[in-house]
């Protein structure tokens, strides 16, 4: 029990990520590596928010949503937008670009030292069948499902997240019925940013982080979304699951230096087995 | 049909295109090899050598992305494997200078089958993506296998580049003395440039051509893609496992964190901002940026790596085919119009 929720609490880490990215693949087919650098700025909202601001922990996260959303915002409208016709590699090398700017930018203005938010819940704990954790774990781990179904039911049922899911199954298609690209790819950016912000704000109060944490997370995310399937919702969660299951199994058994392997080994054995990840194949779109 | 020369206006034109190059190459070894004697401060020559190890570098990387068109983001991973190997087996084995080398040569081909196998499987951005977190994976193996390497302290004590032939023995001492140790960099620069020109000119470098134009075309016409990719990409990493070589007897010192994705992505962008798959642009991308580089990180590092980033962001959306691409379409243009 203790290692499932541990293994649940890695999971929830990155599936936000893994989700905000993948919708940016499904949407515009771009390797948005700077969506580490929104998990990152989301982080140090939380951080000068409660510390310099005084709000309240809670408060911080939706302004993370905010922060990492309108940056991701700008981010597209900036950069990736006038590259709208350049291929895909171009736009990879602009986002590591983009990465390597607010990175560095961060590290200039924040400095280099490691910082944690103060647990909300300070350092009350919590039993379940036998099994003792943090009661902040917890809440992040319901906040990610929380917001996991929220992402699910926006691109299911809203009329929004359907015009995003047509983009990404036929572009042309959903253009030619009146689809306004502009506002799809803003959405994508808009939530896909917001996702990245919320899961670094919440795991600002479980993990220090400094600006490398951006690079890291995106890389270890990525690795998660090449492993599910690129493209697949579905299969960046599952991806999440279960390399949060094996990191945990391996950090138990080995040591923690070769957990951090365990996305990348999956990985590389997903793409020699089965190219297109676990739940990938070439129809699957958000 | 005999062409005869004295009637034959494009097979002259040719000729003299011919021996313009040759003594445009000729031209460039001389200036290249007395350039130490006009700059002869230690960081100056020092500078020379790393411009020299970086553009056999991108000379290598070129091989990917110029010819073939795999923008590969990994490529410090061999030249850290190649500096780790020469190094390991210099100072645990005691391999002479060339045998080392020959072991970051072959330990570079190595990872290149490792690295190549699953990634080129992808096409496109994601081989990319495949490559560049690859890169990172060495990083952390090279962190972590504190037995083999010493983790994060490094190896410090790297013995120097000594050369035996036939009774004549040579110590490059590079730390006092370093034209020496440049000329045997620029030596492996024009192996590195003339590997290039000849797969360029190959039956392999023509199959890499038509993988570049388009992939699916090629298979269809019969090329065996994958195995093509997969060996290219062998040569590059076997090529950068050289360069680490030759790297790790020079600083005599090496740690993970020569080596990490920040280096990949220099590569990267030399390549780039020089020209990929020009003539000049592998020697002109890296010897511009790592003076300049040098320069901007002098000052602030963290403000070069912001200046790096926007660098790459202008040079693909302004300038896609780097200085030397611009430079040919600009001067195109002009004599057009003249």
């Amino acid at each position: 029990m203790q290692l499932a929720i541990n293994a649940l609490l890695a999971a929830s880490l990155y599936a936000l990520v893994a989700m905000g990215l993948t919708i940016i693949l499904g949407v515009l087919d771009i390797a948005d590596f700077a969506q580490g650098a929104l998990y990152m700025l989301g982080a140090f909202t939380a951080f000068y928010a409660t510390t310099l601001l005084g709000l309240n922990f809670f408060l911080a996260l939706p302004l993370g949503f905010v922060v990492g959303g309108a940056i991701g915002v700008a981010n597209y409208l900036a950069v990736y937008r006038p590259l709208r016709r350049a291929s895909g590699a171009t736009t990879f090398i602009a986002a590591l670009g983009l990465l390597l700017i607010l990175q560095n930018l961060a590290l200039w203005i924040f400095g280099a030292d490691f910082k944690l938010v103060p647990s909300p819940f300070g350092k009350a704990r919590f039993s379940l069948l036998g099994a003792s954790m943090g009661s902040y774990q917890v809440f992040l781990i319901a906040a990610v499902a929380v917001v996991v179904l929220a992402t699910w039911a926006f691109l299911q049922r809203t009329r929004l997240g359907k015009a995003l899911r047509a983009v990404s199954q036929n572009r042309n298609g959903a253009l030619m019925i009146g689809v306004d690209a502009l506002r799809v790819e803003v959405t994508a950016f808009a939530v896909a940013g917001g996702l990245a912000g919320l899961g670094g704000a919440l795991a600002s109060a479980v993990n220090a982080f400094d600006p490398s944490v951006a690079a890291l997370v995106v890389i270890k995310a990525f690795a998660i979304v090449i492993f599910g399937g690129m493209g697949s919702v579905p299969g960046a969660l599952l991806g999440a699951v279960i390399v949060g299951v094996m990191e945990t199994a391996t950090a138990g058994l080995v040591n923690t230096q070769y957990a951090e392997l365990t996305a990348f080994v999956l990985m590389v054995i997903v793409l020699l087995v089965r190219p297109r990840g676990l739940l990938g194949s070439p129809e699957t779109k958000l | 049909m005999i062409r005869s020369p004295a009637t034959d206006p494009a097979g002259a034109r040719a000729r003299t295109a011919r021996w313009r190059n040759t003594l445009l190459i000729a031209g460039g070894a001389v200036l290249a090899m007395v350039l130490p004697y006009v700059f002869t401060g230690l960081a100056a020559r020092s500078l020379l050598i790393l411009t020299a190890i970086n553009v056999i570098l991108v000379v290598s990387l070129d091989l990917l992305i110029g010819l073939t068109g795999l923008l590969s983001l990994g490529h410090a991973a061999f030249w850290g494997v190649g500096a780790y190997a020469s190094a390991l087996t210099a100072m645990r084995l005691g391999f002479p200078f060339p045998l080392a080398l020959l072991a970051a040569i072959a330990a570079g081909a190595l990872a290149g089958a490792i690295v190549g196998a699953p990634a080129l499987r992808l096409r496109g951005h994601h081989f990319s993506v495949v490559t560049f977190i690859i890169g990172i994976i060495v990083t952390i193996l090279m962190t972590n296998l504190v037995g083999l390497t010493r983790g994060p302290m490094g190896l410090p004590g790297i013995p120097f580049a000594s050369l035996h032939l036939f009774g004549w023995s040579h110590t490059f001492m590079t730390i006092v003395y370093k034209v020496g140790f440049y000329h045997l960099t620029l030596f492996f620069v024009a192996l590195a440039l003339l590997l290039r020109w000849r797969i360029a000119a190959s039956r392999l470098g023509r199959a890499l051509k038509a993988i570049k134009a388009d992939e699916d075309l090629a298979r269809a016409i019969g090329i065996q893609t994958f195995r093509v990719k997969l060996t290219v990409f062998c040569v590059s990493a076997a090529v950068a496992g050289a360069a680490g070589s030759l790297y790790a007897h020079y600083t005599a010192f090496i740690s993970p964190d020569s080596f990490t994705f920040v280096e990949s992505f220099d590569l990267f962008v030399m390549n780039l901002v020089g020209g990929a798959g020009t003539a000049l642009g592998p020697i002109i991308g890296p010897a511009f940026l790592t003076s300049v580089g040098t320069a901007l990180r002098s000052v602030s590092p963290v403000l070069a790596e912001i200046i790096y980033g926007a660098l790459l962001i202008v040079s693909i959306t302004l300038l896609p085919t780097g200085i030397v691409g611009g430079t040919t379409a600009l001067a195109r243009r002009w004599r057009r119009r003249r």
